[in-house]
């Protein structure tokens, strides 16, 4: 039987996972319930975000956390896929980790444009 | 001691009569302490001598009266009346064809068992007189719990991976791949490996966790399976590398 | 004696149907769903950010929404599906021998949940901080 391919991108799905698992929450939280409750109003305004996306290392590891987690939602949708019964895995995959790597590249432009 | 009838909504299926599977109902007047076993054995021996299924030993070692009850792949051995209501339903392991009324055809799983090479690989073959092949505690312990599996199928029964996709190697196998390879005295992984990492072995997993929630005997497949996981992949980087490992 | 066996099949889309714990575990890979929204959101945030401050301003406009406030709700809540069922599986495929025993289950997985207090603690202070 031939060894299977799915070993590299299964080993970002659980580095992706663990980061989901720890930053994902406190990050929704922030970014995307926070500002409707008014709270962190200083963090979210544009001359904060900006000067804190400015700084090199947030730069890096967002963009570590962000790439990780689309890899890891990119392998476990292909999952989900044939959960669903789609039995046609080589399309599945091939769109789930296109877009995964398409998402890579627009996060380090978007990052490097701030 | 107390009695109740419990009524026993078993899945029939005889092969010379039937074209598919029903359900037959059996009364039965059963003391408290009996397990669903007993009370089918209490049918094919007082009502209805045509009733399939397998059992031996009746204390969970055997693993043949493996069945879905009320659901839920079990050991009819180790499902005590006391938990369940006045109906039971009784049907046999899915996942599996049916051979006759409870009774499975194993076959897939034997040679599933086969493929994955379950027995020691020792580096060199020892004579009697040479002695044994020894090990520590430590190192007994670091498989001990992956060695108790008793072949029950109900991990199977459990997996919609490998009722999805019956190429699946399967939960009991790779946990049993897992227990060699994590043993000190054995130096099969390699030869393993070509079954175990192919698309049929574990990645075809997805960790649903049932096998390991459904196994009597507390094998924790589904872990054994991502712990290989983790050790293919790191195979899979370090065989690119100079002097690692052949593909 | 002729044999014939009979085959019952899984319903290929609708077997989680079946059972509580693969509704659960559905429920889990689900949150994938809720992972790639949020990051699809997040991303043309950092665009937004990139473009200038009315820009910025349109994108907290969405996410103050009441759309954006009923999304980000449920991605928070598929993220700590995730985060939970997560951090339950981490000593079934990381056991850690030492001697003769294992370090028991439940202190891998508390160590987990310290770590992830301590994680959402330092964000929200760089959040009131900055």
């Amino acid at each position: 039987m031939a060894r299977s391919h799915k070993a590299p991108f299964w080993f970002l799905f659980a580095a992706g996972g663990t980061v989901v698992a720890f930053v994902l929450p406190v990050m929704v939280l922030v970014t995307g319930i926070a500002p409707t409750l008014g709270l962190f109003e200083g963090a979210m305004s544009f001359d904060a975000m900006s000067a804190f996306v400015g700084n090199w290392l947030v730069k890096i590891v967002l963009f570590g956390i962000i790439t990780l987690a689309l890899w890891h939602a990119a392998h476990r949708l292909r999952v989900v896929a044939h959960d669903f019964g789609i039995r046609a895995d080589a399309p599945v995959a091939g769109t789930v980790y296109g877009l995964a790597a398409l998402g890579t590249l627009l996060t380090a432009i978007a990052l490097l444009g701030v | 001691m107390s009695e109740r009838t419990i009524e026993l909504e078993v899945l029939r299926y005889r092969p010379e009569q039937d074209s598919e599977p029903w359900f037959q109902t059996y009364k039965v007047s059963c003391p408290e302490e009996w397990v669903v076993l007993d009370a089918l054995n209490y049918v094919k021996d007082e009502l209805d001598r045509t009733l399939s299924y397998r059992w031996s030993c009746h204390m969970f070692v055997c693993g043949s009266c493996g069945m879905v009850i009320d659901g839920e792949p079990k050991l009819a051995c180790k499902a005590f009346l006391r938990d369940y209501g006045n109906r039971i339903r009784i049907e046999p392991l899915a996942n599996f064809p049916i051979e006759r009324d409870l009774v499975i055809v194993m076959d897939d799983f034997m040679e599933k068992l086969e493929s994955v090479k379950p027995y020691l690989i020792p580096k060199e073959e020892k004579s009697i007189d040479q002695g044994e092949y020894l090990q520590t505690p430590a190192q007994l312990k670091a498989y001990k719990q992956y060695s108790m599996c008793i072949n029950c199928m109900l991990c199977y029964s459990a997996c919609p991976q490998y009722g999805l996709a019956p190429e699946f190697i399967g939960p009991a196998a790779l946990a049993l791949a897992h227990r060699y390879n994590m043993d000190s005295r054995d130096v099969g992984r390699k030869a393993r490996e070509d079954t175990v990492a192919s698309h049929e072995g574990i990645w075809e997993c997805s960790f649903v966790g049932a096998c390991s929630e459904v196994c009597p005997k507390s094998v924790d497949p589904a872990g054994a399976i991502q712990q290989v996981k983790l050790t293919s992949a790191i195979d899979y980087f370090t065989s690119w590398l100079p002097g690692g490992g052949s593909r | 004696m002729s044999r014939k066996p009979y085959q019952r099949e899984l319903p290929k889309t609708t077997w989680f149907l079946r059972h509580a714990r693969y509704k659960k575990y559905m429920l889990h890979e689900i949150s994938a769903f809720a992972v790639a929204v949020y990051l699809l959101i997040l991303i043309i945030g950092l665009f937004r950010l990139g473009q200038g401050e009315e820009a910025w301003a349109g994108w907290l406009s969405f996410v103050t929404s009441p759309f954006g406030l009923i999304l980000h709700l449920i991605i928070f809540g598929l993220s700590l599906v995730h985060t939970t069922a997560w951090f339950k599986a981490v000593p079934q495929a990381m056991r850690v021998q030492r001697g003769e025993q294992f370090v028991p289950g439940p202190t891998i997985v508390g160590a987990h949940y310290v770590v992830w207090a301590a994680v959402s603690v330092f964000v929200l202070i760089l959040a009131g901080v900055a």
